[in-house]
């Protein structure tokens, strides 16, 4: 095994539904994801891209296969175990930005800091400073999370994603609810803090622009892995 | 501050509409939980304050000797030798026994009384009295007497043998005042003639019906008792204990000894009955206090189920999600105890403001409220247990709620 790889899946089985709607979501996939590279995983609907998006997120359960995190199996673990690796390893970022409406720009990207509890509540406050700055939302942190831009929202979403300084950033479908010069825009920030920080990032998308724009593309057929390749640009 | 308790308070700011409505159900019950149990309490606290009062907190009656029957033919239920008591009327030596018992701790003072029910008169009125004959410097240190005195002069009644005191509501059925004649029918057959030199009014309507208070060798004379007490009346420092006290004055003494607790026994289980049932009927009102929040924290569950799956994906525990809800009812019981017990207090106050003619029972003019801390402290531990319920059910759903199924943009 890689020593490099920091998330990493083998084998992977996942049914949905029950009795007759029982689909089979997820047939054997495996993958490698390493520090400061970016994969995106593309393909028709339904062909199992978020389910193993979540799987690999810890935030779904596979019927076969492991997870592996950090060269560590996690799958097996208990509910609150991988809770506190996904709180400490994991960003996640949603297609519709799924941020706390009722809170500030801050307040949400405080909130994953708030359960590692490494920090006090100045130095949250100083870093969700920084991390919003570094979106270009600094004149926006008390702002209700209701009241911005879609745009806008994409961009916290990203500063909270990042607030753990997490070894991976999952993403469905980033930029899907976003026009194209803000999908361009976040999608290239994303890029950016990820080559940076020697996060890894792994993307669902639909968007062959920014597929192609990733270090590794993984094509997604019915519950299957078909083919895996560098990406356009990379 | 936990993170489940900053981000519950800021679920509940932002729902103020229903925060306001779980608030206000949870104080209206704490208050009137309270001021129900202020009121019930009150009441009872009166009569039986009255009832010490008047009455002592312990009474020592005739002599008994115990007596052996030997059944003839035993019965297969009974013992062959059964004990009885066989009792004498009076008290022949009550100074003796006053002596005695005055060295126990517990024993403030005791009063002899000469008791005997008579016939009074006044014009054309007649009723039948309880005489009381009393040494009035030491009925004066046991009972509350002095604070009784509605009307008139104790020093009068003190220094004149031929004087008495009668009871409020005696003195009203046979319509004498301070200053009249009463007169009293001695069992030969005589009229005795009395100045009313006071009232008094105790607040129990059965004593200030009855009652009348007559110099101890006045009321031997008229009676014609061979002794000077038939009762001793006790003021204890803890007449709680009164019951373990009688029983030893019964051992000690062979006098037949009883206790307030056993003398005022079916009045006291009357207020019990109806403290228990104020109670209930108030504690529907937390219970429905606790519906309320039981539907504003389900469906705050149905609309946060998108903040849920965010907050699972973002590493929060089930038991973080619980908690967030928990401690949006906790915070509500919290504020709504605080609030309740402030609102209960005042409304207690204010009850006792409200005049009352009540002339039953017991006689008061205004509703008689009890400062008791117990009150708010069951108050506060039914609605914090009626909101615990309440918010558990959906703390445990909002904790149970499968993240994926949101995040993925399908319902739940």
């Amino acid at each position: 095994m890689n020593a490099d790889v920091c998330l990493s899946c083998h084998d992977i089985e996942r049914y949905l539904g029950e009795d007759e709607s029982r689909v089979h979501a997820l047939r054997g996939v495996s993958l490698d994801v390493e520090p400061g590279s970016v994969h995106a995983v593309v393909g028709p609907s339904g062909c199992g891209k978020s389910t193993l998006l979540y799987i690999l997120g810890l935030l779904d359960h596979p019927d076969g296969g492991s997870v592996m995190l950090e060269s560590e199996a996690v799958s097996h673990l208990p509910d609150d175990e991988l809770a506190r690796r996904r709180n400490e390893f994991i960003g996640f970022i949603f297609q519709f930005h799924f941020l706390m409406e009722d809170f500030t720009a801050q307040e949400n990207v405080i909130i994953p800091m708030r359960r590692l509890g490494q920090l006090p509540e100045a130095a949250m406050r100083d870093r969700s400073a920084e991390l919003l700055e570094a979106v270009g939302l600094s004149d926006k942190l008390e702002r209700a999370s209701r009241h911005l831009s879609g745009g806008e929202q994409q961009r916290v979403a990203i500063a909270r994603a990042l607030a753990n300084e997490p070894r991976v950033i999952l993403a469905d479908e980033p930029t899907g609810n976003l026009d194209t010069k803000n999908s361009q825009r976040a999608f290239e920030l994303l890029r950016s803090i990820v080559h940076q920080n020697q996060m890894a990032l792994l993307l669902v998308t639909h968007n062959p622009a920014i597929a192609n724009a990733c270090d590794w593309i993984h094509e997604m057929q019915d519950g299957r892995i078909i083919a895996s390749h560098a990406g356009g640009f990379g | 501050m936990t993170p489940p308790l900053y981000i519950a308070l800021r679920f509940l700011t932002h729902r103020k509409r229903a925060l306001l409505l779980s608030l206000s159900g949870v104080i209206c019950g704490v208050a009137f939980f309270i001021c129900m149990q202020a009121q019930t309490q009150g009441f009872a606290k009166y009569f039986i304050d009255s009832s010490l009062g008047s009455n002592g907190a312990l009474i020592v009656r005739s002599r008994f000797e115990p007596r052996q029957i030997d059944s003839i033919v035993p019965t297969k239920t009974s013992n062959t030798n059964v004990a009885h008591r066989q009792y004498f009327e009076g008290i022949t030596n009550a100074n003796e026994i006053m002596r005695v018992s005055r060295q126990f701790s517990n024993v403030v003072s005791c009063s002899p009384v000469l008791r005997g029910t008579l016939s009074a008169r006044s014009g054309f009125e007649n009723a039948t009295v309880d005489l009381y004959g009393i040494d009035p410097a030491l009925h004066l240190q046991t009972t509350d007497l002095a604070h009784q005195i509605a009307g008139g002069s104790l020093y009068d009644f003190r220094n004149k043998p031929d004087s008495v005191i009668v009871g409020s509501r005696l003195a009203e059925s046979l319509h004498v005042e301070v200053g009249d004649t009463l007169q009293v029918l001695s069992p030969g057959g005589q009229y005795r003639r009395f100045a009313v030199a006071a009232m008094a009014k105790s607040g129990v309507g059965s004593i200030d019906s009855t009652r009348v208070y007559c110099h101890a060798r006045v009321a031997q004379t008229l009676l014609h008792k061979p002794y000077a007490a038939s009762l001793i009346i006790y003021k204890l420092r803890d007449p709680d204990r009164a019951p373990a006290l009688a029983q030893h004055f019964e051992n000690l003494f062979q006098h037949d000894a009883m206790s307030w607790q056993e003398r005022e026994q079916s009045t006291l289980h009357l207020f019990l009955t109806l403290r228990l049932s104020a109670a209930i009927t108030v504690s529907l009102v937390i219970l429905l206090a606790g519906f309320g929040i039981f539907n504003v924290l389900t469906m705050t569950v149905l609309s946060k189920v998108k903040e849920i799956a965010i907050l699972r994906s973002m590493g929060y525990r089930g038991r973080d999600i619980s908690a967030i809800f928990l401690w949006q009812g906790g915070m509500i019981a919290a504020a709504g105890s605080v609030i309740g017990c402030g609102a209960g207090a005042l409304l207690s106050w204010g009850m006792s403001k409200i005049p009352i003619h009540l002339r039953g029972l017991l006689s008061t003019d205004y509703f008689v409220v009890a400062w008791d801390w117990r009150h708010y402290l069951w108050a506060i531990l039914l609605a914090v247990i009626s909101v615990f319920i309440a918010s558990y059910v959906p703390a445990r759903r909002a904790a149970q709620l499968p993240p994926v199924a949101t995040l993925r943009g399908s319902s739940v």
